[in-house]
């Protein structure tokens, strides 16, 4: 890694700038993600419509990353690590794009949820598995901002776990779906909030192997481990 | 390193020329250190350093242009496909005409277009009669990209052409005697824009007929024109490699700091 001072020094500013926003940005993602895992437990309708209209922001700041970078290669034709830099960044942008957009509909799902009667403790569960994947979150972007590979290393890793928890909660739900046919609707939008809690943390997984490649310059190598236990008939 | 465009992939790789521990000496200054580098075949290879890294100097190692400085030293080993070029068998004036030379300034003879180009082959005797001549010096103005530009004013004066066209014509100049390889010294800084993409574009060409080495301060056209990059720094050559992977994962911090403008 190279950490002294370009000869353009506003070389350095635009690429300060960038990643600033996309730190500001994993900051509104993890507190959406954690917004919305409250008011599921919480059944708070209220915070639930303010995650829902806090996404804009976030599609907004993915913008202005996007156009950032581009107007960075076009007017500076970063090289190596620079270039390392801005590519990882667009690529980080996309996912806390979609990451905010999981959030979203959590908090979607949330507004129904309230008006059905609550899935045994699975709710519970669910926003627990929402803070883990909000610390891996932050984890990953921790990393990106210390260079740390290591670190990024431990993220890419950590993912089984949301996995093992997704099963958990799976299993969990169609527990409950079998023993009464009325939780069927509920537990399914458990079901699709916890699919895309898991997906947020694959998309974890992903900054974290962008940290691995702009610190390296080679692409994070080998299966990452899953837990995917699920049988082919639960699957 | 995987290069996607295929029109830049690094096919050929038989060595041209080979260079083991060179020196170089202007007097005691060492200006060259034990540079091991191998220049492929049909590719293009980019030399890119700051200002008297030795780049310059290295280029002009390997068709004997230092022969003509006096406190110039050359040690090590040289060889054009596994001939030493140092050897003192060897005639400098018929190793420059298999490995040729463009400059950075355009410096057509105070000539006619046709003689400027028919010059070579004439001295070297590779032609026997004018219609022969004739057919080298069109082609050659041919493969430059020039011929539709001048095709009309043969005998005019070289010197009286543009910037751009003056250099196109040293290059058709300068492949007229059939040159194995092509040494390019800075051919497009004195260059507008326009020219220079004609000149690269036309590097490109001449890529899939010669081995071409070019000397570059502009690190964009080092990326764009070659299939090969060596960084020197102070006498060292610190990295040879793919220009895919020197641009984007280069292995030594200090080609990394150099191509990404943080050192001088």
């Amino acid at each position: 890694m190279n950490s002294d001072q370009h000869i353009r020094s506003a070389f350095d500013r635009d690429l300060e700038a960038v990643q600033a926003l996309i730190m500001k940005m994993g900051g509104m993602v993890e507190a959406a993600l954690n917004d919305a895992a409250t008011a599921l437990t919480q059944r708070d309708e209220e915070l639930a419509a303010r995650v829902r209209a806090g996404d804009a922001a976030i599609d907004a700041l993915e913008e202005q990353v996007q156009s950032e970078c581009a107007r960075l290669i076009a007017l500076r034709s970063p090289t190596a690590t620079d270039l390392r830099t801005v590519l990882s960044v667009m690529r980080i942008a996309s996912s806390l794009e979609r990451c905010g957009d999981y959030a979203k509909n959590l908090a979607k799902r949330v507004s129904v949820l309230v008006t059905m009667a609550p899935v045994g403790g699975s709710a519970g569960s669910i926003s627990r598995m929402a803070k883990s994947v909000q610390v891996l979150l932050k984890d990953a972007l921790d990393a990106f901002i210390q260079r740390d590979a290591d670190a990024a290393s431990n993220v890419r890793q950590s993912d089984q776990e949301i996995d093992q928890f997704y099963n958990a909660v799976f299993r969990e739900l169609l527990t409950h779906m079998m023993e009464d046919p009325r939780n069927i609707t509920a537990a399914m939008h458990l079901h699709f909030i916890a699919k895309n809690i898991e997906r947020v943390g694959d998309h974890a997984t992903g900054i974290a192997e962008q940290v691995i490649y702009l610190v390296t310059g080679d692409m994070a190598e080998g299966d990452r481990p899953k837990a995917n236990s699920l049988t082919a008939e639960e699957a | 390193m995987n290069d996607m465009r295929m029109e830049n992939r690094v096919d050929a790789q038989t060595v041209k020329i080979e260079a083991r521990k060179a020196q170089v000496f202007y007097g005691t200054n060492h200006a060259i250190k034990d540079v091991d580098v191998d220049i492929l075949d049909k590719t293009v290879t980019a030399f890119i350093g700051p200002s008297g890294c030795g780049k310059s100097t290295f280029l002009r190692c390997l068709n004997r242009m230092n022969d003509t400085i006096p406190s110039c030293r050359v040690e090590g080993k040289i060889t054009l496909e596994g001939e030493d070029i140092y050897d003192a068998r060897v005639d400098p004036v018929q190793l420059r005409a298999k490995v040729g030379m463009v400059f950075q300034k355009p410096n057509p003879f105070p000539k006619s277009i046709y003689d400027n180009v028919a010059y070579g082959p004439k001295i070297h005797g590779l032609t026997r009669n004018k219609a022969e001549l004739d057919e080298i010096v069109e082609s050659c103005l041919r493969k430059a990209a020039i011929w539709n530009e001048v095709k009309d004013r043969l005998q005019a004066p070289g010197t009286g052409l543009s910037g751009g066209q003056q250099q196109r014509l040293c290059i058709a100049r300068a492949i007229a005697t059939g040159p194995e390889v092509l040494l390019m010294d800075e051919p497009c800084s004195a260059l507008d824009p326009i020219a220079t993409a004609q000149v690269e574009e036309l590097i490109d060409e001449l890529r899939s007929q010669f081995s071409v080495v070019i000397v570059t301060h502009s690190m964009q056209q080092a990326a764009r024109v070659s299939q090969k990059t060596a960084f020197f720094h102070l006498g060292h050559l610190v990295e040879y490699g793919e220009t895919g992977q020197i641009f984007t994962n280069p292995k030594d911090p200090r080609t990394e700091s150099y191509i990404s403008g943080r050192i001088g």
